[in-house]
C-alpha cells in the first residue's frame, strides 16, 4: 500500500455502522443460521474463545474453540443432526451487544479492531448465562467488513461448563 | 496421636456399623452381567465408593511439570480430600490434605501457584511445604494446654503414600493395599510408551486444563471410555457432517487436518471389534494396541527423525507400532498416549462429575506434535466439541432415566463368555463389555474389602 502515495485514506467508520454489523452477525447465530454466519468470516477467518485469561496462542495452548472455516462447515452440517445424541434437543441463543469501540484502525486497508461487551444466553436443556469480551478483527471489503477473527472471552473462560453447543 | 489414616478407617469402620449397606448387599448389587441402578442413583453408595475406592486406590493427583520450582502447587481432590501437590525445598513433590491443623479450614484456595510457605488466612497457622506445623501466632496461649506442635493433627498432613513414576503423580490415602507397580500392572506400559514418545523420554504439561461438568455419576464417565458400542450411534452425525463437508470442498481443496481426527468417531463396529478391549487386574482396561483410531495420522516432519537418533530404529519401531486407545486406570485416570491427552476423573457428588483434560509436550519433538494434541482435544474432548457433548448427553439421559421404577438392572453382558485370557492379560472383541464388568470386578473387591479387614 505505502508505494501507492495516491490512493485515498479510509476514514475511520462510524460505531452505528460497526454496532449493525455485529447485531448482524449476532442475529444470524440467534437464528441457528450457521451457513450465512460462517459467510461472514474471510476464507484464513478463524472463532477463538480461550481458555485461559489473556491467552495469547491458540495452538500450542487449548482453547475452549478455536474454529477455521472447515471446522465452522463441519458444525454447520452437524448441527441438528438427527444421527446426534447431543442435537435432539433445541439450541437457542439471544445475544445483547453494547460497549462498542474502535480499538484499532488502518487507514491504508481500512481494517480495523472492534472490541464490544456482550451477554447472551444459552438454552440448551437448560438456561446458561455467557459474559464476557468480544474482539473482532474486521478486514474491510468494499462497502462492507469480513471478519478475519472473532475472539470471545467469557468472564468464566477456566470454569468447567457444561455443553457449549454453538458459537456465542 | 491420630494420624489421617487412622481417622479415615474410623470412619470406615463407623460407616460399616451404621450405613444400611452390609458387604452382603453391596455384593447383590453387581451380577457376572448386570449392575443394580442403585450404583449410580444411591448417595450414601457414592459415600462409601469416596472411602472404599478412592480411599484405597491409586489416584491420579497431577504430573511433576506443573510444580517445577521448590514452592509451586497446585490444588485438586482424591475423592472427597482437598489435597495440595507441592514441591518442596529439598525438591520433593509432597501431596499433603488441604485443611489447616487448627480449626480445618481450607489453606490454599488457588488452583496453582508458588508460596514460601503455607499461611492458613483464618488464624495464621504456618505451614512447611511438607505439610509440618511451622509455627502458631500469639503461641503464649498455648502454654500448659499440652500442646504439641510435632502432632501430626495440628500439621496439614501428608497422604498416606505418594508415588511419581516419569513425572505422574499418584497418591493412596491408605497405607494398605498395593504398591503403586502391582496396582498399576500392564497399564504402566501405556504411560512408559507416552513419556517414551519424546526424544528425550520425557513430557510436561502445556497450559491450563480444559475443564468439564458432567451430569452423571463418576462411573458413566468411565465406563464409556472403552465402550466401542457408542461411538458409530452417538457420535453418527459427526463423521456424516465432516464426510459431508469434505464432498462440499471447491475442488482442488486440500483435505483439511481435522478430518483425520473427527472421521474415525464415525468407524464401524467391525473396525472397533478388530481393535479388541484388554482388561487386567484391579479395573483397568485399554482399547487397541496395535492399531487404534489414531494409527493412520499422518507424519509430522523431523519429529521420526528425532525419535531414531535419541532412542534408535527398533526402539522408535516398538513405541510408534503400539497404539493404545483410552487406557483406563481405575477409578481416576485416562490416558491416550498416542495422542499425549489424559482425562482425569473428580467426583463431585453422586450425579456430578468433573472431568479435567491436560495435554502434554513431547520434550524434544517438533511443535507440531503439540499442535495436533491441542487440536484432537478441541475436536474431541472439549465440551464446546461435537463429540464430547454426544456423549455427555448420553450419560445424563442415563442419570435422568435410571430413576424409573420400571427397572431395576443395566445390562453388561455382551460377548460374555467369549473373552480368552493370557500372561494376566484378557482380550476380547472391542465392542464387547468386558470392560465394565472388569470395572465392577475391581468395584466389589473394594467396596466389600476395607483396609482394617486386610490388616
Ligand atoms: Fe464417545
Amino acid at each position: 500500500m505505502s508505494t501507492n502515495t495516491a490512493q485515498t485514506l479510509y476514514t475511520q467508520p462510524q460505531t452505528s455502522e460497526l454496532e449493525q454489523f455485529l447485531y448482524h452477525e449476532a442475529d444470524l447465530l440467534d437464528n441457528n443460521d450457521l451457513k450465512s454466519w460462517m459467510e461472514l468470516f474471510t476464507e484464513d477467518g478463524t472463532y477463538w474463545m480461550p481458555v485461559a485469561r489473556d491467552q495469547d496462542d491458540p495452538h500450542g495452548h487449548i482453547s475452549i474453540l478455536f474454529e477455521n472455516r472447515a471446522v465452522m462447515a463441519v458444525r454447520a452440517n452437524n448441527f441438528g443432526h438427527r444421527l446426534s445424541a447431543s442435537m435432539e434437543y433445541d439450541i437457542r441463543t439471544s445475544h445483547l451487544i453494547g460497549n462498542v469501540r474502535v480499538t484499532e484502525f488502518d487507514e491504508n486497508s481500512g481494517d480495523c479492531t472492534v472490541k464490544s461487551n456482550f451477554q447472551a444466553v444459552l438454552y440448551y436443556r437448560e438456561q446458561t448465562l455467557f459474559a464476557g469480551t468480544c474482539t473482532h478483527q474486521l478486514k474491510r471489503q468494499g462497502e462492507g467488513y469480513r471478519i478475519l477473527q472473532k475472539r470471545v472471552d467469557i468472564l468464566n473462560c477456566d470454569a468447567p461448563h457444561r455443553s457449549i453447543m454453538t458459537y456465542i | 496421636m491420630t494420624t489421617a489414616t487412622e481417622a479415615r478407617n474410623n470412619i470406615i469402620a463407623r460407616q460399616q456399623q451404621t450405613l444400611g449397606h452390609s458387604n452382603e448387599e453391596l455384593t447383590s448389587l453387581v451380577e457376572k452381567d448386570r449392575v443394580h441402578r442403585d450404583v449410580y442413583l444411591d448417595p450414601e453408595i457414592f459415600d462409601l465408593e469416596m472411602e472404599r475406592i478412592w480411599g484405597q486406590a491409586w489416584v491420579f493427583v497431577g504430573h511433576d511439570s506443573q510444580v517445577k520450582k521448590p514452592g509451586d502447587f497446585i490444588t485438586t481432590t482424591i475423592g472427597k480430600e482437598p489435597v495440595v501437590m507441592v514441591r518442596d525445598k529439598k525438591g520433593e513433590v509432597n501431596v499433603v490434605y488441604n485443611r489447616c491443623g487448627h480449626k480445618g479450614a481450607k489453606v490454599v484456595g488457588k488452583p496453582c501457584g508458588n508460596a514460601q510457605m503455607f499461611r492458613c488466612p483464618y488464624h495464621g497457622w504456618t505451614f512447611q511445604l511438607d505439610g509440618t506445623l511451622n509455627a502458631t501466632p500469639h503461641k503464649c496461649g498455648y502454654e500448659d494446654t499440652a500442646f504439641d506442635p510435632a502432632d501430626p493433627q495440628f500439621s496439614m498432613q501428608k497422604v498416606a503414600r505418594v508415588e511419581n513414576y516419569r513425572g505422574f503423580v499418584f497418591a493412596n490415602l491408605s497405607e494398605q493395599g498395593d504398591d503403586f507397580e502391582t496396582f498399576m500392572g500392564a497399564a504402566l506400559e501405556t504411560i512408559d510408551n507416552m513419556a517414551d514418545r519424546s526424544p528425550q523420554g520425557e513430557v510436561e504439561v502445556v497450559g491450563a486444563c480444559l475443564p468439564y461438568f458432567h451430569d452423571c455419576n463418576w462411573k458413566m464417565f468411565f465406563e464409556n471410555l472403552n465402550d466401542a458400542q457408542h461411538p458409530m450411534v452417538c457420535h453418527g452425525s459427526v463423521g456424516v457432517a465432516t464426510k459431508k463437508t469434505v464432498r462440499e470442498l471447491p475442488e482442488g481443496t486440500p483435505v483439511p487436518k481435522e478430518v483425520e481426527i473427527i472421521s474415525p468417531f464415525g468407524s464401524s463396529y467391525e473396525l472397533f471389534d478388530d481393535m479388541g478391549v484388554t482388561v487386567m487386574e484391579n479395573g483397568h482396561s485399554f482399547m487397541g494396541g496395535k492399531h487404534s483410531i489414531h494409527s493412520s495420522y499422518s507424519e509430522i516432519p523431523g519429529y521420526m527423525e528425532a525419535m531414531i537418533e535419541s532412542h534408535g530404529q527398533e526402539k522408535t519401531e516398538r513405541v510408534l507400532g503400539s497404539n493404545r486407545h483410552n487406557t483406563a486406570i481405575y477409578p481416576s485416570f485416562t490416558i491416550k498416549d498416542a495422542v499425549q491427552i489424559i482425562r482425569v476423573v473428580r467426583p463431585v457428588s453422586v450425579d456430578k462429575t468433573l472431568i479435567q483434560t491436560w495435554h502434554f509436550r513431547l520434550k524434544g519433538a517438533p511443535e507440531q506434535m503439540l499442535h495436533r494434541t491441542i487440536t484432537y482435544s478441541r475436536l474431541i474432548n472439549s465440551p464446546a466439541s461435537m463429540v464430547g457433548p454426544d456423549d455427555w448427553d448420553c450419560y445424563a439421559r442415563m442419570q435422568e432415566s435410571l430413576r424409573s421404577n420400571s427397572a431395576e438392572w443395566v445390562d453388561m453382558r455382551r460377548y460374555i463368555g467369549r473373552e480368552e485370557s493370557a500372561d494376566g492379560l484378557t482380550r476380547a472383541k472391542g465392542t464387547s463389555d468386558l470392560s465394565m464388568r472388569n470395572q465392577y470386578k475391581a468395584w466389589t473387591n473394594y467396596m466389600t474389602q476395607t483396609s482394617e479387614q486386610e490388616a
